[in-house]
């Protein structure tokens, strides 16, 4: 099965399960849990259930296309769904069968993995999901997001696409990976990795990422005092991704990351607590839909 | 006499918090069966999805319970026609007796209404349900979750509650889930529902539903395939108990699928394929008379592998794994440790003590110093060499893809770079010992840097006053305190532990609390963990206690000595000596007084003269004796006092009327009191 395939096939999966489909956000970021479909709408107790694509970019983690399993930029598929289900579990089993994996021909285990995010106060529970001891994907009950406690809980499950459809397809490397037939990912992204890899380590100008940090921080503020929660957000992004950058160019001390960390998280925490009041202001509005989470 | 059946089935619980979940579930519900009254023998069994309690014998109904209330007086009971007072009225009715059951007993404090009360058992199926819930809902995880609404809190979300009492369901529900007498099988082998009548039924049927509850059993039987497993590739799998113990805690049905890495691989660094394979993968490692075999063994939650697309998956894995360990092994080694020196700067160590490049400074001047002070100065420029590069492979990407190997993957690469012996093997060795019964370092160079980064980071945190309490201990500093008195005492190395406290929180420059406050505190954290080894080593605790309670922050003399008194404490004089010395201790707290010079002159009896002729002699001996360390024979000289200390208890009174003679016997007692303490408080032992 090639990328595409997969990628479609999780969406017509989870789509029949009543998730919304969403489309990528326009803003770097380091996951999909930073998504807004994710991060904000975890928060508050109106219910929600989607699915999408995520470019995550760890500028860190490039490796010049070199690494055979290293990626600066990959895409995760994301799914929650809140509150979660009791048979969520099971979902996910067929999820796996509606892309080609037959469960019970192979060893499919849920190992403890619990995850968090100290830029985004966030936090969660579940397992690393390992089909024939290969991590598949990251299973999460999320319990708390932007320090705020979560009731009701969501559930996330984070299929790291890349891994997948190696595995289906048996690759070696990820550049091998078909994307769709005749055109392989290295096709497709390999130049990006090299460049972006570059540019991360040796050519980024820190001072002018210094400079954006400052700036996007600063701008994440006014918003916020305006009460716009979601342009907040978003440069609340844009901070992050300006951090990881600096972090692979090397120019951020470690009291300086403490620091830095915080002053991410102080934001995230902030466009946490602004976006349960603002649903509040508007009477929580997805609540009032007797037939939610069906297609919300 | 009945069986009783509970099973919790939930997602899936983390391998690492079973034991406990186990032993927790076990003994609170056996307690509470016992103060019920139920008795019965109760077992515990999991599997990764499930925790089962099983028990027989046990009670269908309570016994009733009798037993006598007292309330009030006689007197207040009943009015002078004999008749029940409001008093006894409402005493009777309380206990749900009438006035007439009540009657007069006679009580220390005089006549008083007694009422007979009998509690009438109920029956177990009741009282089970009403002590199962708040036992399951209130135990207690390290990480616990919410799900759903959020209500509930627990280590997973539970799915079915399966309860029964000698085939019929005990009525209860726990988290809004109401038990029943069904369960279901394996998650992808047999997800069907079953319906289960009793104990029996529900192992018969559970294994054919591919559910091993037995974690022993599933244990045993991935010991047996391992075995089978590696021999039909000519070797054995590694002996791993703990990771043997955690595959059958993963898993629901044990079995065990053997796969193959490239034999390319065995060119890199063992420590690396072997962690891999354990920390990364949980596959056991197939050795080969001893030699690393292209071969692993992997734990399945399945029945059998006919497509082989379990050794395939972990195979792919697997080689993939060590494909990203030799790119970085490759990508490492094109820059010398050395050359990594400067990115220390931005790895920080602790918010307030700076980055690793300062905590290295630190960690070189003072393995400098401790080489001085231990009198190996010449071995100093290896010294220095091994602290200078001791942290550079934390910023290498193999120990950030495998921590657990920071030190042996610094060690590995400065083999590589033709390091010195000394100073690989002290990189390598820089994090041991890393328990009580670990090793240390091998060589010298490596245990003077394994003190200095534990003394350095010691030394930090109690100066920034975290120091730790009860259970929390974050920077892991009781296991850097061990390591410092193991090192010590393992090498006989004589060092004073204040002194190189100082010397250690002297490089830290300013910190918050000061040297006097640090010092003693840190120093008394230390002698701790020598109390700790040693008792593990085997000597009682009152030997350890004499020892240590004398002012010795000299770990290695403090084992010298706790030896020697122990290996004293066998012969019949020295017991005679330390009974007498608590009685010379109480008499010196008695007399309170410091007594002067001794005076020969003032010696009226005989046995007086004898002692103090017998010790001031001794004297003399014991001085050199303990100068030279010698406790053994200096010991030997005390007990030697032990039937002339006698004669002098039974035969003279100390604390006469005369202050003269008085407090002449009182400085004699106190010369040899103050003697002998110098090797170990003999009032301390227990006779």
């Amino acid at each position: 099965m090639d990328l595409q395939t997969l990628i479609h096939k999780l969406s017509e999966f989870w789509a029949s399960k009543g998730c919304l489909i969403e489309q990528p956000y326009d803003v770097e970021m380091g996951a999909g849990t930073m998504h807004p479909a994710t991060f904000l709408r975890v928060l508050g107790p109106e219910p929600w259930a989607s699915g999408y694509v995520q470019p995550s970019r760890r500028p860190a983690d490039g490796r010049y296309g070199a690494n055979p399993f290293r990626l600066g930029k990959y895409f995760q598929y994301q799914v929650i769904v809140k509150p979660s289900p009791e048979d969520i579990q099971d979902q996910f089993v067929q999820s796996l069968a509606a892309i080609g994996i037959e469960p019970a021909e192979h060893d499919l285990r849920f190992e403890e993995d619990n995850w968090e995010s100290p830029t985004l106060g966030a936090w969660g529970v579940g397992w690393q999901v390992l089909l024939d001891g290969m991590e598949i994907t990251q299973f999460t009950y999320f319990q708390q997001a932007g320090g705020i406690d979560l009731a009701p809980v969501t559930a996330e499950i984070t299929y790291g696409l890349e891994r997948l459809a190696m595995f289906l397809g048996n690759r070696k490397s990820i550049f091998e990976i078909e994307w769709a037939p005749g055109i392989l990912y290295g096709e497709v992204r390999h130049q990006d990795e090299y460049e972006a890899s570059k540019y991360n380590f040796e050519t980024a100008d820190a001072q002018l990422h210094q400079m954006l940090f400052e700036r996007f921080e600063a701008e994440a503020k006014r918003c916020l005092e305006a009460d716009l929660v979601l342009p907040a957000f978003e440069f609340t992004l844009k901070c992050s991704h300006a951090f990881n950058v600096l972090d692979a160019r090397g120019a951020v001390s470690a009291t300086d990351r403490v620091g830095v960390i915080k002053r991410v998280r102080d934001l995230a925490c902030r466009c946490a607590e602004g976006y349960v009041a603002s649903r509040e202001r508007l009477g929580f509005p997805l609540l009032a839909k007797p037939e939610a989470p069906d297609h919300v | 006499m009945s069986e009783f059946l509970l099973e919790i089935l939930a997602e899936e619980i983390p391998a690492g918090v079973l034991p406990a979940a186990r032993e927790e579930l076990l003994r609170k519900v056996s307690e509470a069966f016992a103060e019920a009254r139920l008795g019965g023998e109760l077992a515990v069994h999991s599997t990764s999805r499930r925790l089962v309690l099983v028990g027989e014998g046990i009670a269908d109904h309570q016994p009733d319970v009798t037993s006598e209330v007292t309330g009030p007086s006689a007197a207040a009971a009943y009015d002078a026609e004999g008749a029940p007072t409001r008093a006894a009225q409402g005493f009777a009715k309380s206990h749900g007796v009438t006035v007439d059951d009540l009657r007069v007993a006679q009580t220390p404090k005089g006549p008083y209404v007694v009422a007979t009360k009998t509690v009438p058992g109920r029956p177990a199926v009741e009282v089970i349900a009403e002590l199962i819930p708040p036992i399951v809902s209130k135990m207690t995880f390290p990480r616990m979750m919410r799900w759903g609404d959020g209500k509930p809190l627990w280590i997973r979300p539970v799915h079915s509650v399966l309860a029964l009492f000698d085939g019929l369901v005990i009525p209860f529900s726990i988290f809004g889930v109401e038990t029943s007498r069904t369960t279901f099988g394996h998650r992808t082998l047999a997800p069907a529902r079953i319906v289960v009548v009793g104990v029996e039924d529900y192992f018969a049927k559970l294994r054919a539903a591919f559910v091993e509850p037995d974690a022993a059993a599933r244990r045993a039987s991935l010991v047996a395939q391992a075995g089978r497993l590696a021999a039909e590739a000519g070797g054995e799998p590694a002996a791993d108990e703990a990771l043997l113990d955690t595959q059958a805690h993963l898993v629901e049905s044990p079995f065990m699928v053997r796969g193959r890495f490239d034999e390319a691989y065995l060119a890199l660094p063992e420590e690396v394929l072997v962690t891999s394979m354990r920390e990364h993968q949980k596959v056991l490692p197939v050795r080969t008379d001893g030699t690393l075999a292209p071969h692993f063994i992997a734990v399945a939650d399945q029945a059998a592998d006919p497509k082989g697309l379990i050794v395939r998956g972990n195979e792919w894995v697997l080689n993939a794994r060590f494909a990203d360990a030799r790119f970085f092994f490759e990508d490492d080694t094109k820059l010398r440790l050395e050359e990594r020196l400067a990115r220390l700067g931005s790895l920080g160590f602790q918010e307030k003590l700076g980055d690793y490049l300062r905590k290295t400074g630190r960690i070189q001047e003072l393995a400098e110093r401790l080489a001085a002070r231990l009198g190996l100065s010449a071995k100093a420029p290896l010294v220095v060499e091994a602290a200078r590069l001791s942290k550079t492979d934390l910023v290498t990407d193999m120990v950030r893809e495998f921590p657990d190997l920071q030190g042996i993957v610094g060690g590995l690469y400065a083999k590589r770079e033709g390091a010195p012996e000394e100073v690989w093997q002290a990189l390598y060795d820089q994090y041991r010992p890393a328990s009580a019964d670990d090793s240390v370092p091998r060589g010298d160079v490596g245990c003077i840097v394994a003190l200095a980064d534990r003394l350095d980071t010691l030394t930090g945190l109690f100066g920034l006053g975290l120091v730790p309490t009860g259970s929390k201990d974050p920077y892991a500093l009781r296991r850097a305190a061990l390591g410092v008195v193991k090192i010590l005492l393992d090498r006989k190395w004589r060092l004073d532990l204040p002194v190189a406290c100082s010397d250690a929180l002297l490089l830290h420059g300013s910190l918050p609390r000061s040297r006097d406050e640090v010092v003693p505190e840190l120093s008394a954290f230390l002698l701790e963990r020598v109390r700790f080894l040693l008792e593990r080593r085997g000597f009682r605790p009152d030997t350890i206690q004499s020892v240590l309670t004398t002012d010795c922050y000299d770990v290695a003399d403090a084992a010298d000595r706790v030896e020697a008194v122990e290996a004293a404490r066998s012969e019949e004089d020295f017991v005679r000596v330390s009974v007498a010395f608590k009685r010379i201790q109480n008499i010196l707290v008695q007399a309170g007084e410091t007594g002067g010079e001794l005076d020969p002159a003032l010696m009226s009896e005989e046995a007086e003269r004898a002692l103090a002729g017998d010790y001031l002699q001794a004297k003399g001996m014991l001085d050199e004796l303990i100068l030279k360390r010698d406790y053994r024979i200096a010991l030997s000289i005390m007990a030697s006092l032990g039937p002339i200390l006698d004669r002098f208890f039974t035969e003279v009174m100390v604390l006469t009327d005369d202050p003269a003679v008085r407090g002449n016997r009182v400085a004699l007692l106190r010369s040899m009191r103050d003697q002998f303490f110098r090797v170990a408080r003999f009032s301390e032992i227990q006779a």
